[in-house]
């Protein structure tokens, strides 16, 4: 029995078809959102319900776009993402780069006390953020959200790159004062050229966390032209009914900029994802 | 004057520093500040000590929420451990096609949580989606399978579309762990006698068993909090309110009653249940290896 298992288990076409059916798993969703995209409202609410569009119509991937404000959510959620994305990565290359390789008294509390942020629950941290945000007069505008966005992505980052600075040869640092470089100095020339591609890397993190966030835009945003875009899918939920060929298409505007980001990056994600994160 | 290398340390870890104490630091004890507080938006603000907790333990949905928070974070975490660990392995065996594999199976990384629960609520419509549908194509079933009407099932359909996005980021994780095992303990084994189940079992587990364990901790945390799939797919929880779970009481009350103190209340409940799983997570972190 055992010797039969491990027989089916060491065939080599096994990894494959295994793979074959999880893989299908994983891509359903997204090929069943490409084939909704370009069907017609009423084919979206046919029983039993047609697999391949039956009259193929790019339609709705243009009512998608410019009948709803689809263009305008995407410029927000990039906004968004970016300007968080932005100061959280400069502010924390310099604590991650500090925390590493220049430790002081009490560096480690910090270092613990990041990573005991990392377990707060930003659901719970939504109502503080909202009364203060409407003391600050902020509600309604993108700066409350990349406000929240700060806190969302913040802890997780400097963590991924304190881990990722501690791999950084300090022979090259030394080397660089040596020569009459300052500490500073080495920052700019030396090790930001050098990192780049690993802060860039987790730079896509932080944007792809940005990029995921509904809770927090959906409360503090409520005139549609700051929403960002997973806000902005709801505006295919109706009372009565949802055009879901129509969020399938928003759906695929707002997969596609996140996908390319991560896909051009998945290659130094996964490397400093798996060397700083977990390899303390 | 030259700063020492210790003070250079903290000047430049200053910026960072504020913004913890700022953007996390403060709203986190503003939280618990709130929660004190009688906070319904009817009646004027006054302290009230600890009424909300009162309000919100004694309240007799409470057990079967936790509960189901429970079913649902621990659910999610092991369809998407166990996804995770076959497809890592899949993907530690082949060579040819690996890249092609691991590209497709972590897409669903890149999909907001709130977009995936869309999407798996319309595949498991009863009527104009295909599960329902291919299910009954292959005599699986005899009539249209509403999830929506069954607690079970819905519970198990949010799992599902929890799971799914879940499942890129431990098999990434779990992959590198078998990949960073030196290849020459696997021949080891096999000269010694040990089959495919027992290699597995008493090589690759337990030398991949660190990043693994703190990777599912993570997951388990994110599952536990978050409710964006929930409040997509299942909207007011669902049928007899079989998926509403902490996360979706606690916004109901921020967002639907407007009770602030009994919100921040649920939150801190949320915060201290959360860190009963990031102690462990915190712990394995600093653990040195």
């Amino acid at each position: 029995m055992r010797r039969a298992l491990v027989k089916i288990v060491d065939h080599r076409a096994t990894p494959y078809v295994v793979l074959g059916v999880i893989t299908l798993f994983m891509i359903s969703p997204f090929i069943w959102m490409g084939l909704s995209a370009f069907k017609t409202h009423s084919e979206t609410f046919r029983y039993p319900p047609t697999y391949f569009p039956e009259n193929f119509t790019l339609d709705t991937m243009y009512e998608a776009w410019y009948k709803a404000p689809i263009p305008t959510y995407l410029k927000n959620s990039l906004i968004m993402c970016l300007v968080s994305t932005f100061i959280i990565v400069v502010a924390g290359t310099f604590t991650g780069y500090a925390l590493s390789q220049y430790q002081y008294k009490g560096s480690n509390m910090v270092l613990g006390l990041f990573l005991f942020t990392r377990t707060i629950p930003p659901l719970a941290l939504l109502l503080p953020y909202y009364l203060v945000l409407m003391k600050l007069r902020l509600l309604n505008t993108r700066l409350a959200v990349v406000f929240y966005l700060i806190y969302l992505s913040y802890p997780l980052v400097v963590w991924l790159l304190k881990g990722f600075f501690d791999q950084f040869p300090r022979a090259l640092i030394d080397s660089a004062i040596v020569d009459g470089c300052s500490r500073t100095g080495a920052i700019f020339r030396i090790v930001i050229p050098v990192a780049a591609t690993g802060v860039y890397a987790i730079a896509v993190v932080a944007f792809m966390w940005a990029w995921n966030e509904f809770f927090a835009p959906f409360l503090f945003i409520h005139y549609d032209e700051l929403k960002p875009i997973t806000v902005g899918l709801y505006y295919f939920v109706g009372d009565e009914y949802t055009y879901y060929n129509r969020m399938c298409a928003a759906g695929i505007y707002a997969v596609i900029p996140s996908l390319l980001f991560f896909l051009l990056a998945q290659k130094y994600i996964v490397r400093g994802l798996t060397s700083g994160a977990l390899k303390y | 004057m030259k700063l020492r290398n210790s003070g250079y340390g903290m000047v430049l870890s200053v910026p960072g520093l504020a913004i913890l104490l700022l953007w996390v630091l403060i709203p986190f004890s503003y939280v618990f500040y709130i929660s004190f507080l009688r906070y319904d938006n009817i009646l004027p603000v006054i302290p009230t000590g600890l009424a909300n907790y009162r309000e919100v333990l004694k309240d007799p949905s409470l057990p079967i929420i936790l509960i189901r928070t429970f079913i649902f974070s621990f659910g999610s975490t092991g369809l998407t451990l166990l996804t995770s660990v076959i497809l890592a392995v899949c993907l530690n065996r082949i060579v040819r096609g690996s890249a092609f594999f691991r590209s497709l199976v972590v897409m669903p990384w890149a999909v907001p949580l709130i977009l995936s629960g869309f999407l798996w609520a319309w595949m498991f419509h009863p009527s104009f989606g295909p599960i329902s549908d291919l299910l009954m194509k292959v005599k699986l079933i005899s009539e249209p399978l509403n999830i929506y009407k069954k607690p079970s099932m819905a519970m198990a359909g949010v799992i599902i579309a929890d799971a799914w996005r879940r499942i890129p980021f431990l098999t990434i994780i779990t992959l590198a762990g078998f990949q960073s095992i030196p290849p020459n303990l696997y021949e080891a084994a096999k000269v010694d006698g040990a089959d495919s189940f027992h290699t597995f079992r008493h090589v690759s587990l337990p030398l991949a068993s660190r990043p693994m364990l703190i990777g599912t901790l993570i997951t388990l945390m994110f599952s536990f909090r978050s409710i964006d799939v929930i409040y997509s797919m299942t909207p007011g929880g669902g049928y007899a309110k079989s998926t509403y779970v902490l996360g979706a009481y606690l916004f109901d009350y921020m967002y639907e009653f407007l009770n602030f103190g009994l919100a921040a209340s649920a939150s801190v409940i949320l915060i201290i249940l959360t860190f009963a799983i990031g102690a462990f997570f915190i712990y394995y972190t600093l653990k040195k290896g």
